[in-house]
């Protein structure tokens, strides 16, 4: 029989030792799997895209542009063009980097995969948005075109991922959103969010914080060299311009007919209280969407809230003639109007 | 990056589309061009205007009353059962009731049935393979190893779940448990389960595999396999008797004989309690690891009250749930029998290989304040846990090599309490042993015809194996830190 | 296992103006699914009282929870009606045929490639409007349908009442006002199921009309194009909002031309004066 206080020991150091090693994401073998993903094909494909977006955006894809977007030194950068140069992916002309056919070909393929899995993530899964661009930026350079046609069919045939960002066909189609920054619409014109960019992920983290999202109306009511302020599906923030330059909005043709007002959730309504329903935050999406689809809580149903859990944390509604209880999180998303002006209690 | 002018309709070179095009894939092409026309909600759009057209058809041909009905049967009874004052109290009063009808109901039915399996057939097919001189090997593995496993099986199973699934099948179709979940549901939220996993743990008390089978009213993938990973933590009905065996003879003999009853009742429920609460700590941990990445959403319809139909309800529950679980857990001790008994008796140079097994585990089972015997229980008994304790008593009449006890190699018996106390004694075993014991019964692998159930629900190797081995290897960890916390404290 | 316990339509003494007095008697097969003439298909919302009709038609004993979601598999039984017979499938229970969840699919994929000769929507009295969101999806899949009004004696019991001849006539197709757990409309059901099988009754389903211009145009150019290659295809339109919303197992039926099949076991047409207006039924 071993000492316990040794055994007791030898245990501790065992599973400090395994955690270190297992433990998801943070542990040895996750971040040696990590590294070991970031090879020389990964490096070409990222600069491939790296260009293409250069292309897109009307700007001129650079030696240094490359370098410090994959984070390498200009000499490998330089041995990278070569290679792909060799491989007739890109071309340099006079100094100036360009995509082959063949090259574009593949940066689409990538953005396709990577937008793709964004939408796979954000529908199928469980993860939150702030993992979805770092877990795409991983499998983009892992699926191959026929995988991707699996996933598209899968996906119902998406044409935009959740940050509005068109995903390219199987052929290579792609219609792009058409927006225009938040700053440019004018004031107190209506306008539709199409677009948030997820690049730097400092200024998407705060725009997430900010509960906006692809598919909200949008309202601006002041514009300052320090601020932006605006309504957003019945909430008003106030961002810098740097912030609000990552938002993308289209106008919209007609004035909504009500004015902005701060808008109820669902979870306002006490036992008894009736609501009509407004709209389904964008933020709720997939599987727990289509649920609510299939409830039956659409714009315009009318709710009525029944009981509270004795528990806390859970309401009962009637929906359309059901009892169906739901979270306070859920009923977070279920914007509404109240049907009698508010009686005092 | 401050403004974005995308370049519009770009072009590759298409991949996916077979070169010769036929009407199939034009069509599929128009629907793939017009699917950017008609914009991202269309889904939704399509579902408003379904919706909305129910809704006109649905008006025009129902006439509602003019006024209120004065008095909503459904809406007082939901008052009364999920209000803050009667609520729980309501709760509790409800299930200790059908436990209480449960185990006081099963010991007279499961009487009957030890007394004619194991002590009338028994020695009947025993004298009657005597009779036809069937050679001992055969009569042994086909009478004593297989048959006697699964009448014991049988017996201890079978009056329990006849009893609480009719119960609960009538609780259920009243509409009562989706209120319980309602009113639960708060506390498996913050661990990250969904309420109806309520219900499945209910019914894991009585079996896990039905409480696993149970998860399916679960809608939600994340939650219902956290429902399914945690069911074993549900102490069973299989597993009470161990339970309460080991308590009354270690813990209930600490005390004076007044309190003995009370302090091994005490020690069995913090038991079950304690299995509760691993399954809130467990579910919380893996909502946030493992299954991180699963789909969560909660929907939780609280169908109207409906007067259950008895005897219907009995009949097909006793079909339903009773006699499936039950035929599954016949086919797995069947040949688990067979091997406790061949593990017993066949010998390789004067020892036998359940004696072998004994030795080799012997080090570890000790290293976790058990013994070998105990772990070679556990394995022979994945099958079932019914025959955790007929086992280990057999093996240490086996190891310990006492005469005038038990009947035979590879034969399981039960005995009284005083002389089983005398037989483990010599079987080296503490107070220790006999904590760690009722610990590793709550903490374990599922039995065999769980595993194959929780297999058939989710159809996947990776989630029934992780369900299997997660909770056993939460078993030797805390066996291990008990033992050697207690060893440090007791010198 | 064959329970064939033969039993009288069960309303016939107590029930002159049954439709189904001189019909035949039912014949419950249990799980005697051989040789059946005719394959009904059993939908609807869960909870509803779905399981209870099977269980009524089938003599067999599935179990019925109150719990929404309760029938998780398909289940099947037998059952003879008049001088037909009868396999009956019992599809999950689901409140939508456009979500893709698991079960939602199994129901969907039954009812149209299962190519049932009718559909049986069982619909709870009580919550019309949520019922008939399943019905009306049905209905554009299939033109083949009898709707079961269920629970009508709870529906009494709240005061409602409903106006199912009204109801026939928006929808299409023939409405039977039933309480399935106290046996009531059994012999009513099966007579209107007889009558849509053999044609005696040709439904006429109302489909939804789309309120967005937008997908008003792209349908439309899509059913022209589905029945230029498909022209007998009688749910063109179905097909079509199905494809728009990406249905991946329509967009394979069409690209392999498996949705040419279904095409053709359609019933033969029959004369027009077998038709029983809907009306006067």
């Amino acid at each position: 029989m071993p000492d316990p206080l040794i055994s007791l020991v030898v245990a501790g150091l065992l599973m400090g030792l395994s955690a270190l090693i297992f433990w998801p994401e943070k542990g040895l073998l996750a971040r040696w799997q990590n590294n070991r993903q970031i090879t020389h094909r990964i490096l070409g494909e990222d600069a491939l895209k790296h260009i293409h977006k250069c292309d897109i955006k009307g700007r001129r894809p650079t030696m240094e542009s490359i370098a410090g977007s994959l984070h390498i030194g200009t000499n490998e950068t330089a041995v990278l063009i070569n290679e792909l140069q060799s491989q007739n992916l890109v071309q340099v002309v006079d100094g100036d980097i360009h995509l082959t056919l063949q090259g574009r070909d593949s940066a689409l393929h990538i953005i396709r995969a990577h937008r793709l899995w964004e939408r796979y993530l954000a529908e199928e899964t469980g993860y939150s948005e702030a993992d979805w661009h770092g877990q795409a930026e991983r499998f983009e350079h892992q699926l191959s075109a026929d995988e991707l046609d699996v996933l598209a069919a899968q996906l119902n045939y998406p044409t935009h991922d959740p940050h509005g960002d068109p995903i390219p066909s199987a052929s290579g189609e792609m219609v792009a959103h058409g927006g225009q920054p938040l700053t440019a619409l004018p004031l107190d014109a209506p306008g539709q969010i199409v677009h948030l960019e997820d690049e730097p992920p400092m200024v998407y983290a705060q725009l997430i914080a900010e509960g906006l999202h692809v598919g909200m109306p949008v309202r601006v009511t002041e514009v300052t060299a320090e601020r932006i302020r605006f309504w957003a599906n019945g909430d008003e923030h106030i961002l810098a311009p740097i912030f609000a330059n990552n938002i993308s909005v289209v106008a919209l043709p007609e004035a909504p007919p009500q004015p902005e007002v701060e808008s109820a959730s669902l979870n306002d309504l006490q036992p008894g209280e009736a609501a009509e329903v407004l709209s389904i935050s964008p933020n709720c999406r997939g599987m727990e969407r289509r649920r609510f689809l299939d409830l039956g809580i659409l714009p315009g149903t009318i709710i009525q809230a029944e009981m509270h859990s004795p528990g806390g944390g859970t309401t009962a509604y009637i929906i359309r003639g059901a009892l169906i209880a739901l979270r306070e999180q859920q009923a977070n998303y279920i914007k509404i109007k109240r049907q009698q002006p508010e009686v005092a209690v | 990056m401050t403004t974005y002018t995308p370049n519009m309709n770009e072009m590759g070179s298409g991949t996916a589309v077979p070169p010769s095009p036929t009407p199939q894939t034009d069509i599929l092409r128009t629907a793939e061009t017009l699917r950017w026309q008609i914009g991202q909600n269309f889904h939704e759009q399509l579902m408003e205007d379904i919706y909305t057209e129910a809704a006109r058809i649905a008006d025009r041909a129902v006439t509602r009353p003019n006024e209120k009905p004065r008095f909503d049967l459904d809406r007082t009874i939901d008052r009364i059962v999920t209000s803050r004052i009667w609520g729980f109290p309501l709760m509790v009063l409800l299930f200790t009731v059908v436990f209480w009808l449960t185990i006081s109901g099963a010991n007279i039915p499961s009487g009957w049935l030890s007394a004619l399996l194991l002590d009338t057939v028994h020695p009947l097919l025993k004298a009657g393979a005597a009779a036809i001189h069937m050679p001992w090997w055969l009569s042994g593995l086909l009478i004593d190893g297989m048959y006697l496993a699964t009448a014991w099986v049988v017996s201890v199973m079978l009056p329990p779940m006849a009893i609480f699934f009719p119960l609960f099948t009538l609780l259920e179709d009243f509409g009562y448990l989706p209120r319980v979940a309602f009113n639960l549901d708060n506390v498996f939220r913050k661990s990250g389960a969904h309420g109806k996993q309520a219900l499945s743990m209910m019914m894991g008390f009585g079996c896990n595999a039905a409480g696993v089978v149970a998860t399916r009213v679960i809608d939600s993938p994340r939650e219902r396999l956290i429902a399914i990973i945690t069911n074993n933590f549900a102490l069973c009905n299989g597993r009470w008797p161990t339970q309460i065996l080991i308590a009354t003879l270690f813990i209930g003999g600490l005390v004076p004989a007044y309190l003995a009853g009370l302090v091994s009742a005490l020690a069995v429920v913090s038991i079950a309690v304690l299995g509760v609460l691993l399954s809130f700590a467990l579910s919380w941990g893996l909502s946030r690891s493992i299954l991180k990445g699963e789909v969560s959403t909660f929907s939780l319809e609280l169908p109207p009250y409906r007067p259950p139909r008895v005897w219907q309800t009995i009949y097909t529950s006793v079909i339903d749930r009773t006699l499936i679980v039950l035929w599954r857990a016949v086919t797995f001790a069947l040949p688990a029998g067979a091997i406790i008994w061949l593990m017993a008796n066949v010998t390789i140079g004067g020892t036998s290989i359940a004696e072998y097994l004994i030795n080799f585990l012997n080090p570890l089972g000790l290293l976790i304040g058990l013994n070998g015997v105990i772990l070679v229980a556990y394995i022979v008994a994945i099958p079932a846990n019914e025959i955790v304790i007929p086992t280990i008593l057999m093996l240490t009449v086996l190891v310990t090599g006492i005469t005038g006890v038990g009947a035979g190699a590879g034969v399981m018996f039960d005995m009284n309490g005083s002389a089983m106390k005398g037989l483990l004694d010599t079987g080296g075993w503490t107070l220790l042993t006999a904590v760690n014991l009722m610990l590793f019964s709550l903490i374990h692998n599922p039995c065999s015809t769980t595993i194959y159930t929780i297999y058939k629900e989710t159809g996947s190797k990776k989630w029934t194996l992780i369900a299997s081995l997660l909770p056993v290897a939460m078993g030797f960890i805390v066996t291990f830190l008990v033992a050697q916390v207690w060893r440090l404290v007791t010198g | 296992m064959t329970t064939s316990n033969k039993i009288n339509s069960h309303t016939a003494s107590e029930c002159a103006t049954c439709p189904a007095h001189h019909a035949g008697n039912l014949l419950k097969l249990g799980v005697d699914m051989s040789d059946f003439d005719y394959v009904v298909a059993l939908a609807g919302n869960p909870n509803v009282g779905k399981s209870t009709v099977f269980n009524a038609l089938t003599g067999l004993r599935q179990h019925t929870g109150n719990w929404p979601g309760k029938t998780v598999a398909r289940a099947e039984g037998g059952f003879s009606y008049g001088d037909g017979r009868y396999k009956i499938v019992d599809l999950p229970g689901t409140y939508s045929l456009l979500s893709t969840s698991k079960d939602e699919e199994v129901a969907r994929d039954f009812i149209l490639f299962g190519q049932p000769d009718v559909t049986i929507i069982v619909v709870d009295a009580t919550r019309l409007e949520r019922n008939l969101n399943l019905v009306l999806q049905v209905l554009e899949i299939t033109d083949r349908a009898v709707i079961a009004l269920n629970l009508i004696d709870e529906a009494k019991r709240h005061g409602l009442e409903v106006d199912e001849r009204r109801l026939a006539r928006d929808l299409g197709v023939p409405v039977v006002p039933m309480a399935a757990r106290q046996g009531e409309g059994i012999a009513e059901l099966l007579q209107a199921v007889h009558e849509v099988t053999t044609g005696q009754t040709v439904c006429k389903p109302h489909r939804v009309k789309s309120e967005s211009t937008a997908v008003r145009h792209a349908l439309d150019k899509l059913v022209q194009q589905l029945l230029a290659q498909f022209p007998s295809l009688p749910n063109a339109r179905w097909v079509a909002l199905r494809l728009l919303d990406g249905d991946q197992r329509i967009v394979e039926a069409v690209c392999s031309g498996e949705i040419d099949d279904l095409i053709s076991q359609e019933p033969v047409q029959r004369p027009e004066d077998l038709l029983i207006t809907l009306e006067a039924a």
